[in-house]
């Protein structure tokens, strides 16, 4: 360009007010540059506020999903270590008399059976006084309660419950060994369901962040069609434009799933609290602490949204610059 | 040859032909000026050589390529060695002056440091060295148009094509746009000016193409009278 010469005067001196919009936009776009390049797509809205809050409350349902997927994961396995961790054999019989012989000979194999840690023996009067809160004090007296042995094996030790079941058979069918399995079932299934439930609830509001990106991103080309159409006209290849689209969305993503993720850390603590000081803790639901066994596995909310949001986005705008352009 | 046409025609979605049996061809480092009345089709037959549509009838090639019915993928480097300057300026509103004319360059991929200098240099060869930070609202018509002639420049493009590029600027500031476009096309790119502006056309007495009705009715060489601007 340096052989022609350029183009001087005819300049309209600026107005004050424009030169003092100037200074401040041009101070504010010095500031930007340092930290990112100035988007070539504009900002939806006051930077995309409206798009920013619904991400976030979807990452805020994801992040709650995510939890209770994790906390029945915990409660699933704090309740059937508890059921694994002991067994009970029951001791019946026709009296006192015939109770107390049987359970003789249950203590006896006990103590011939390798790999038992400890055993506690509830005899038939102390099972019936369990038993006082529902049938009122000394009726259970008449009802030749059966004893209960409570046994604790080592993991050795686990592996001949089938041949120490048979053994009490073989002594008396009036010995029964219970390994809680039918509730560890039970306890299973209904916590696999749970947390498939919640599974499903996460994967939904996956669904409804990835429709949304959907709808914003054709709204987005939609408002900005002329400049998509300048982009195209000095030389912008549809990769281009989805890149830029894309990182728009990526951006929104972040910033909208961080703020729900914190949201929902701080309605969990919260929940915590709450079961803390009504003593709930425990009783179904393990504690429920904040610490980085809930909150890294919840980190994948941000990743996962902004990916959802950020691919959805690029896709669809792939397809309608085809349709449209 | 940069472009062709062979009988090409122009018809917006299924209507009548707004350009008709055009027949055309220019070569490397040739000027023309594309003149007629309102309605002519002067900006649809630009329209064709920017890319921004399709002949639906005819052949045409840009820079050695059929384009006719070339694949979407094979149009955006073909588009960056066209510099368009835009009867209605067509600026992004969001950015500044040095970030429209950077436009072309950060959608070639080039790196900034390459072009930063490049484009302070257009811009203050164009006389707006000092508004640079500045957007678009708060630019005059005339200001505008030299952003838009800026960034038609700054890829150093083969072809330069110009809508009514004196429509929004005084008489003088016109004459010295043209002049500009003149030198460029010394420089050895080749140029297309749509105008109205007959005067200037023949103050400056370059080959000129004159379209009514979608016809291509006249495409001469100038007259001897012609060129006291050269």
């Amino acid at each position: 360009m340096s052989s022609v010469s350029g183009i001087d005067g005819a300049i309209e001196p600026p107005s004050p007010e424009d030169l003092v919009a100037e200074k401040r936009d041009s101070a504010r776009n010095r500031f930007l540059r340092r930290f990112s390049r100035a988007p070539l797509l504009p900002e939806a809205g006051a930077g995309g506020a409206p798009l920013t809050a619904v991400i976030a409350v979807i990452s805020s349902l994801a992040a709650l999903a995510l939890a209770a997927f994790i906390l029945i994961a915990a409660a699933s396995n704090a309740w059937t270590a508890e059921l694994k961790s002991s067994l009970t054999i029951q001791v019946k019989g026709v009296d006192a008399a015939d109770i107390e012989a049987h359970l003789a000979a249950a203590v006896k194999i006990l103590d011939e059976t390798p790999g038992v840690v400890e055993y506690r023996v509830i005899d038939s009067k102390a099972a019936g006084k369990l038993l006082e809160p529902w049938l009122g004090k000394g009726n259970a007296a008449s009802l030749n309660v059966p004893a209960l042995i409570e046994l604790k094996l080592s993991p050795a030790g686990r592996a001949g419950i089938p041949a120490l079941a048979e053994r009490f058979q073989k002594a008396s069918p009036a010995i029964v060994l219970d390994d809680h399995g039918g509730w560890n079932d039970r306890l299973a299934d209904a916590a696999r369901s749970g947390q498939a439930l919640a599974f499903a609830v996460f994967a939904l509001i996956l669904a409804a962040a990835c429709a949304i990106s959907i709808f914003a991103a054709r709204a987005g080309l939609s408002a900005n069609a002329e400049v998509v159409s300048l982009l195209h006209l000095v030389g912008a290849t549809d990769d281009f434009i989805a890149n830029e689209v894309q990182r728009r969305f990526t951006v929104i993503g972040l910033r909208g799933s961080i703020l729900g993720l914190a949201a929902a850390l701080f309605l969990l603590s919260l929940f915590a609290l709450a079961t803390r000081a009504r003593g709930a803790e425990g009783f179904l639901l393990p504690g429920l602490t904040i610490g980085p066994g809930l909150a890294f596995p919840l980190l994948a909310v941000p990743i996962a949204i902004c990916l959802t949001t950020a691919v959805a986005a690029r896709f669809t705008v792939l397809r309608t610059l085809r349709e449209t352009y | 040859m940069i472009l062709s046409f062979d009988q090409v025609g122009l018809a917006y979605d299924g209507g009548p032909e707004c350009l008709k049996d055009v027949n055309f061809s220019l070569s490397e480092g040739e000027f023309r000026f594309l003149t007629g009345p309102s309605g002519a089709g002067k900006s649809s037959f630009l329209k064709l050589i920017y890319l921004a549509m399709r002949p639906t009838r005819g052949r045409m090639t840009l820079f050695g390529e059929d384009v006719t019915n070339a694949d979407r993928d094979a149009l955006p480097p073909l588009r960056r060695r066209i510099g368009v300057v835009f009867q209605e300026f067509r600026l992004l509103d969001h950015l500044t002056a040095f970030e429209n004319v950077a436009l072309p360059m950060k959608v070639a991929g080039v790196n900034q440091q390459q072009y930063r200098e490049d484009v302070r240099e257009l811009l203050n060869w164009v006389g707006l060295g000092s508004r640079m930070d500045a957007r678009p609202e708060t630019l005059s018509g005339g200001e505008k148009q030299r952003v838009a002639l800026a960034r038609a420049l700054v890829s150093k493009p083969d072809l330069i094509l110009a809508d009514e590029p004196t429509g929004n600027v005084d008489p003088q500031m016109g004459e010295k746009i043209m002049k500009l476009f003149v030198e460029l096309n010394k420089l050895g790119a080749a140029v297309i000016v749509a105008t109205h502006d007959l005067q200037l056309v023949d103050a400056l007495g370059k080959r000129t193409m004159r379209l009514d009705g979608g016809r291509l009715i006249e495409d001469a060489a100038p007259a001897r009278s012609r060129g006291r601007m050269r």
